[in-house]
């Protein structure tokens, strides 16, 4: 099922195309999200989706209706801002009401979803309290709660949780999951916070340079980047330059900083230069009887309590981090050369650019 | 959202362009005609390069806007830093009290310095009876005074919002690498500020330079731009209205050319450290505590003294032109025999004013404030122009231009309200884009989002949320038309006589007294309104100029 279709959008302000030439579809019920740096054009492919973008070319469709020419108080669409745009004026409740005034919805009707959009979001009681009384993670629940309250056929998300403090997040962004899910809601959902882009989406869009790199879930986009870029805003990873052997039918061995590296599948013709990208957690300190893929020299070792951190360097001075949990004991001094082991399936190779 | 814009653009043009730009370009063209109505020359700006007593005009007008700049921002930036870092006790008391000034008309303070130190003022004769003879306070000195004590707040409100806006982290930081508390004044602190000092320095000159009332109350036999401007477009026997043309262009050239740089200097250099919250108080030992208390007290207490001058002299006796030390309401008398009217007709003509001026400056100081594009970058100079024109030159443009056929408007109170709003616009403009920069975007987009069109959002939602901003440009609006004096006296009619004017022919008739009566009516007529809604106005002050 279809929700939302972006066809070949591009959004240009003067010379700078914020938007350039996107096509994705949103499918109903899901959480999709916008993953990417600042000035990655997350946010106005967004806000182009609610109406508050003039959009250049291409065309956004909601099911089967072309809604990019449509005014943004005709869409239907929900919008959660990311300082939530609390009407300070208007009381709590008014506030949830605003969007059922505008739709001239019976004043009985008004009061009793309030108070239902209020309970959903564990607000009930709150309606006669003024904006300013309220905490900043209260006024992310009304921010919800008005957008949820004048059921629309999408829910956008823009940065909800950038302004609440670390424990606050993590909270909401598993309230805004299961609100979504139980409501069956559509959600695109824009955040620059790989981690909180993982936790919650059903498939993320990591975008660049008003360009879409990859769709796909969580799971996929970190274990199977397509781009470097992917797989180094994704979680960080080792990026090691290399020249790719011969491919055998099932992997290609590649040299790389003076080691020795079996990747599966065909990752260029003989003689082609390829980046290897190796997750710090795919990075095994070897013990006997494992086999060492890299030697390295112990530069630094950060405890972080749950995992220690090992900035360490290969013979040629490429750096290179290695994550070991946080339980396991490392006896290796600074300073001081270790072997390191790890799955060839972990590792994904890429044409060099 | 962008037909609004653009509908308010072309109706904000529209109107600038009839009631400003057709009447300047009717004075300029009157300055290139021979008698201002025959072929063209340019005779009339010879004649006044080659004249000099106008070269004299010009040197004293500029010399004067110089000299009062330079002492109303020395005598601004210390009060500042005081208002501001300074312990000093009654502190918000002072600053109510300082912001009084700019409602003021100051030719009332020109006209208490006569009274004060003129040829037979109080102090100059008791001065005199015991021995000690002054100087006259007449031409450039009384001048310079009056200028620069009347005009200080422009150049101190913006210099502490500046002080204030400094985090406090920014001077820890220059005490940290060993700068001393005065090294650090004078190579972190005033340096910041310094835009805020030369954006309100500039307003400071301009102002000088259009200035009528100052100059013809105290400048006896020197000849200044806009004294001569008037003159020589209404005086019964020298009228020369191309002279007058000529002398305009040329005011308006300097004032656009200040304003042009006030703007430009504005937009590069503005430094913020943002500051989450005010620094805190200096700790002062109790010398230099006691010195900022007695300069910040003293400063703003002088620079209202003339005013409260008038206020006391208004309840004296005078017999003719002789003032006698018994108290007596008789100058009230005297001021109301004639007619009520000037009375109403300043309260009429001032709400009416500031009601349309609101009305029209609301939507442009939105746009203005909202949207950033070359239409609206054209649109918010085109509403700072005003600021460049003196009423005098704008009162003889909209004379030209709307004295005869198809549409004469002269004659009645619709040219003066005209004039009004042109000349204040820019007052309800800044004010209402100040408020417009607190209001979230997002909120619009919040309510646009929830199926409200956006012509109801601004009706409903943004202006509700504005509503301090235009109560605040009423306010100001209101006050600044009542005390305006250059250019009703150019516009006015028996009918629609002012205050202001009423006060202006008893200065020039012999009847002081009842020129202190229209003054001190005058004084009631802003400074309530200011006081009332000081705290408002305040909060704005930084971003008004």
């Amino acid at each position: 099922m279809t929700a939302i279709r972006i066809d070949n959008l591009t959004c240009a302000f003067g010379e700078l195309r914020a938007v350039d030439g996107i096509s994705a579809t949103i499918r109903r019920g899901e959480l999709f999200t916008l993953l990417g740096p600042s000035g990655c054009g997350k946010t106005t492919l967004l806000r182009s989706i609610a109406g508050f973008n003039d959009v250049t070319s291409g065309s956004i469709w909601l099911g089967e209706k072309r809604i990019d020419s449509l005014p943004a108080h005709q869409r239907n669409i929900g919008m959660v801002f990311q300082n939530y745009a609390i009407f300070p004026n208007l009381k709590v409740a008014d506030n949830v009401a605003y969007g059922l005034r505008a739709r001239r919805v019976p004043q009985a009707e008004i009061a009793s979803r309030v108070e239902k959009a209020l309970q959903r979001v564990r607000l009930e009681g709150f309606g006669s309290r003024w904006p300013h009384q309220m905490s900043g993670g209260q006024l992310q629940r009304v921010a919800i709660a008005r957008a949820l309250v004048i059921e629309p056929s999408v829910l956008l998300f823009d940065e909800p949780l950038s302004n609440l403090d670390a424990q606050l997040r993590t909270e909401m962004r598993v309230e805004i999951r299961r609100l979504q899910q139980s409501l069956g809601l559509t959600a695109v959902y824009v955040t620059h916070d790989q981690e909180e882009a993982l936790a919650i989406s059903d498939r993320i869009a990591v975008l660049r340079g008003g360009r879409i790199e990859q769709v796909g879930s969580p799971e996929e986009i970190y274990r199977k980047p397509q781009t470097p870029f992917v797989a180094e805003f994704l979680g960080g990873t080792n990026m090691l330059p290399g020249v790719a052997g011969a491919f055998d039918g099932a992997a290609t061995t590649v040299q790389a900083c003076g080691a020795t590296v079996s990747v599966p599948g065909k990752v260029a013709e003989t003689g082609g230069k390829v980046l290897l990208s190796i997750r710090p957690e795919a990075l095994r300190v070897a013990r006997d009887g494992d086999t060492a893929i890299l030697k390295a020299r112990l530069v630094l070792r950060e405890f972080l309590g749950q995992i220690q951190r090992l900035h360490a360097e290969l013979p040629d001075g490429t750096p290179i981090r290695v994550s070991a949990l946080g339980a396991a004991t490392v006896s290796i001094q600074e300073g001081a050369s270790f072997g390191l082991s790890c799955d060839p399936a972990q590792i994904v190779a890429f044409p060099a650019p | 959202m962008k037909e609004f814009r653009l509908v308010i653009t072309a109706i904000a043009l529209v109107l600038l362009a009839l009631f400003l730009l057709y009447p300047l370009a009717l004075v300029l063209d009157a300055s290139l005609r021979v008698d201002g109505t025959g072929g063209f020359t340019l005779g009339n700006f010879l004649r006044i390069f080659s004249s000099n007593y106008y070269l004299h005009s010009i040197r004293n007008s500029l010399v004067a806007g110089a000299l009062a700049t330079v002492c109303a921002t020395v005598l601004a930036v210390p009060l500042a830093f005081c208002l501001a870092r300074v312990n000093v006790p009654g502190r918000s008391v002072l600053l109510t009290l300082a912001s009084l000034p700019l409602g003021l008309p100051s030719f009332v303070a020109a006209y208490a310095l006569v009274l004060l130190f003129g040829h037979a003022g109080v102090v100059t004769s008791a001065l005199r009876d015991i021995g000690l003879p002054i100087g006259p306070i007449y031409g450039m000195p009384g001048v310079v005074i009056v200028f620069a004590l009347t005009l200080y707040p422009y150049v101190l409100m913006p210099t502490i919002a500046g002080f204030k806006a400094i985090d406090i982290s920014v001077e820890e930081a220059a005490r940290n690498l060993g700068g001393s508390r005065f090294y650090v004044f004078r190579t972190v602190l005033l340096p910041v500020v310094m835009p805020a000092v030369m954006a309100g320095a500039l307003l400071v000159f301009i102002e000088t330079l259009e200035n009528f009332g100052v100059p013809s109350v105290l400048g006896e036999d020197r000849p200044f731009l806009a004294v001569d401007i008037f003159k020589l477009f209404a005086g019964e026997a020298d009228s020369n209205p191309a002279a007058a043309g000529a002398l305009s262009v040329l005011l308006i050239a300097g004032t656009s050319v200040v304003l042009l740089i006030q703007r430009r200097y504005l937009s590069k250099r503005r430094f913020t450290t943002n500051a989450r919250s005010a620094p805190p108080l200096l700790p002062l030992s109790r010398g230099w505590a006691i010195a900022a208390t007695a300069y910040s007290w003293g400063m703003v207490l002088v620079s209202l003294l003339p005013f409260a001058a008038v206020l006391l002299i208004s309840f004296l006796k005078f017999r003719g032109p002789v003032m006698h030390w018994e108290a007596s309401i008789g100058n009230y008398i005297e001021l109301l025999a004639g007619s009520y009217r000037p009375l109403y007709n300043t309260l009429i003509l001032a709400t009416v004013t500031a009601f349309v001026a609101t009305v029209i400056g609301a939507p442009i100081g939105y746009v203005v404030a909202r949207h950033r594009g070359r239409l609206t970058a054209v649109l918010d100079m085109a509403g700072m122009v005003p600021f460049a024109v003196s009423g005098t030159v704008l009162g003889i443009g909209l004379i030209l231009a709307f004295n005869t056929r198809p549409l004469v408007l002269t004659g009645g109170w619709l040219i003066l309200v005209i004039a009004y709003v042109v000349r204040k616009l820019p007052f309800s403009i800044r004010s209402s884009a100040a408020i417009v920069h607190q209001i979230e975007p997002s909120l619009e987009e919040a309510s646009i989002n929830l199926g409200v069109s956006p012509l109801k959002t601004f009706a409903t939602l943004t202006v509700p949320l504005m509503m301090s901003g235009l109560v605040g440009s009423v306010i100001l609006v209101w006050i600044t038309v009542a005390s305006e004096l250059s250019s009703t006296i150019v516009l006015y009619t028996s009918n629609w006589s002012t205050m202001t004017v009423r006060m202006f022919q008893f200065l020039e008739g012999t009847a002081p007294g009842a020129a202190t009566a229209a003054a001190a009516v005058l004084i009631l007529f802003t400074a309530v309104p200011l006081l009332l809604v000081n705290r408002r106005l305040r909060r704005q002050d930084g971003t008004l100029i």
